[in-house]
């Protein structure tokens, strides 16, 4: 059983692979979104606090700074030295806003704010009750605290990133818990599929053995043609057989790789499907120089068998199945219904269908993908509606006999 | 070019009694009395800042003053005005007003002062 589950996880296609993608990015936009919405917050609320806390410093400045325009006031003319700190700088204007002495850096003064941050300053103004010196506005000025800026950018990216970690695997969490449902559909398909394929093997043998020793001498036209129905019907039926078993049996099995005649192997297949092929009224029409190729035999007999078995399946009646070999590759057209171009990339997905008027379970292409994807091959599909498709399989160097 | 050179003169010679007449205002008719009162003119005048702050608001009220002195108008503290009592009304002009107050203002400006 846990090697059913296994096997279930991995059995997401690229479309739900997709949807996990979507899902996954759009989980963290939004959650991006969601942090920066909260940094904005936490910036805010920290500047709120930093200006307060300056705001209070440069009122107590401010306050120190009256006493000592006030000593000066009462010592003056005596004593005309403005008084200075290193902790701020100051100026006063009088009640006309005419400047009467100032260390600001700027000269740029703004009346109506009490406090503000400008130019890399922080700059408070107060109003005398006694005029000192002449004095109504006192200006303290400060530089703005660097430091705070980078400290609370810092705080904000460590928390986010932690935040950001830890939404992630929430993200992930949720993501399995919702997909679990859609991977257990499909291990009940597999597991179903396993089961009724070992019920199938007996009968079928049966059949197409019986079929085989029956004496065609001495039938009439009619039970021959009968007969021919039978043949056809259990040569579907162990076709179909066969995908099953690969994929749930022989799909994990170790490869016997060997050197493959392919001509030789397509023509068996070919004589194999000729009663199905017959039965459509479908010619083949084979073009086959000599190539081989090391390959799993059952692998690539699965290939072959999938892509012609497809070939007759979606041909029109009295259609044609062209079949070219050439030293690096093979392809197999056919005269049929063609695909539409945005159905293409889909057709290897398992349990996906050209058309639903045909039968089958949509594994054969699923199958043959998965092989070409082991031996590194490469597959290409080109078709045109009502016109037919052709499937052309490219062998890599080293795979084939150059010689 | 003789002409240009005597009408310079002239109007040199002209603002400087200008401004010679405009002290000369201050000083005739406010250092007499001041100068044997206990507060100095700069103590009185820093007093005046202290209430009033700019140079327009300075002059305006101290105009003001020296026009109709009233005890509630007056910047001294109480025991000056109790010992000393409130300064008779000015005899002086307007324009001779503004010019001797216009020395003051000059002559013991903090922004000068100011280092």
């Amino acid at each position: 059983m846990s090697v059913s589950k296994n096997k279930a996880t991995n059995l997401l296609r690229s479309s739900e692979k997709s949807s996990l993608r979507r899902f996954l990015v759009l989980y963290f936009i939004l959650v991006v979104m969601i942090l920066s919405l909260l940094g904005t917050f936490y910036y805010q609320s920290k500047e709120k606090l930093m200006y307060s806390n300056q705001r209070t410093l440069l009122s107590n400045y401010a306050h120190e700074q009256i006493q000592q325009l006030r000593q000066l006031h009462q010592e003056f003319p005596a004593n005309t030295v403005y008084p200075r700190s290193s902790e701020f700088r100051s100026a006063i204007y009088d009640i006309e806003r005419s400047k009467i002495f100032s260390t600001l850096k700027s000269k740029n003064i703004y009346f109506n704010k009490v406090f503000y941050r400008k130019n890399g300053v922080i700059r408070f103004m107060m109003y005398l009750d006694d005029y000192y010196l002449g004095a109504k506005y006192l200006f303290i000025e400060i530089d703005e605290d660097k430091e705070w800026y980078s400290s609370v950018m810092r705080d904000i990216f460590i928390l986010g990133t932690i935040i950001l970690i830890v939404l992630g695997i929430f993200g992930l969490f949720f993501v399995n818990l919702f997909l679990r449902p859609m991977k257990n559909s499909i291990m009940l398909l597999d597991d179903f599929i396993k089961d009724t394929t070992h019920e199938l093997n007996t009968p079928i043998s049966a059949i197409l053995a019986n079929v085989e020793m029956m004496d065609l001498e001495v039938m009439s036209e009619k039970n021959k043609k009968k007969l021919a129905r039978i043949n056809i019907a259990a040569k579907t039926v162990s076709h179909l057989y066969q995908d099953l078993t690969y994929l749930t049996l022989d799909h994990n099995r170790k490869s016997k790789d060997e050197w493959i005649d392919l001509k030789k192997l397509i023509e068996d297949r070919v004589e194999y499907f000729a009663i199905l092929a017959g039965s459509k009224k479908l010619t083949f029409e084979l073009n086959l120089n000599y190539s081989t190729i090391f390959i799993d035999g059952i692998k690539i007999a699965r290939v072959i068998d999938n892509l012609i078995s497809n070939a007759i399946k979606y041909n029109k009646r009295g259609g044609k199945i062209e079949i070219t070999l050439r030293k690096d590759y093979f392809s197999i057209k056919d005269s049929g219904i063609g695909i539409e171009a945005e159905k293409v990339n889909d057709i290897f997905e398992r349990y996906t269908r050209f058309n639903s008027s045909e039968g089958g379970f949509g594994i054969g292409l699923n199958i043959v993908k998965s092989i070409i994807e082991e031996y590194s091959l490469k597959i290409s599909v080109s078709s045109i509606l009502q016109e037919g498709t052709t499937i052309r399989v490219d062998f890599l160097k080293g795979t084939v006999d150059d010689g | 070019m003789d002409k240009i050179i005597v009408l310079l003169l002239l109007t040199l010679s002209l603002t400087g009694k200008e401004i010679s007449n405009t002290h000369e205002v201050y000083k005739k008719h406010c250092i007499p009395c001041h100068e044997h009162l206990p507060y100095s003119l700069e103590k009185i005048y820093m007093l005046y800042l202290k209430t009033f702050s700019g140079e327009l608001t300075f002059k305006a009220s101290l105009k003001a003053f020296l026009k109709s002195p009233m005890e509630e108008t007056s910047v001294m503290p109480d025991e000056w005005i109790e010992n000393f009592s409130v300064k008779e009304k000015t005899i002086l002009t307007d324009k001779e007003l503004d010019k001797a107050i216009n020395s003051y203002w000059e002559l013991y400006d903090v922004r000068n002062k100011l280092r």
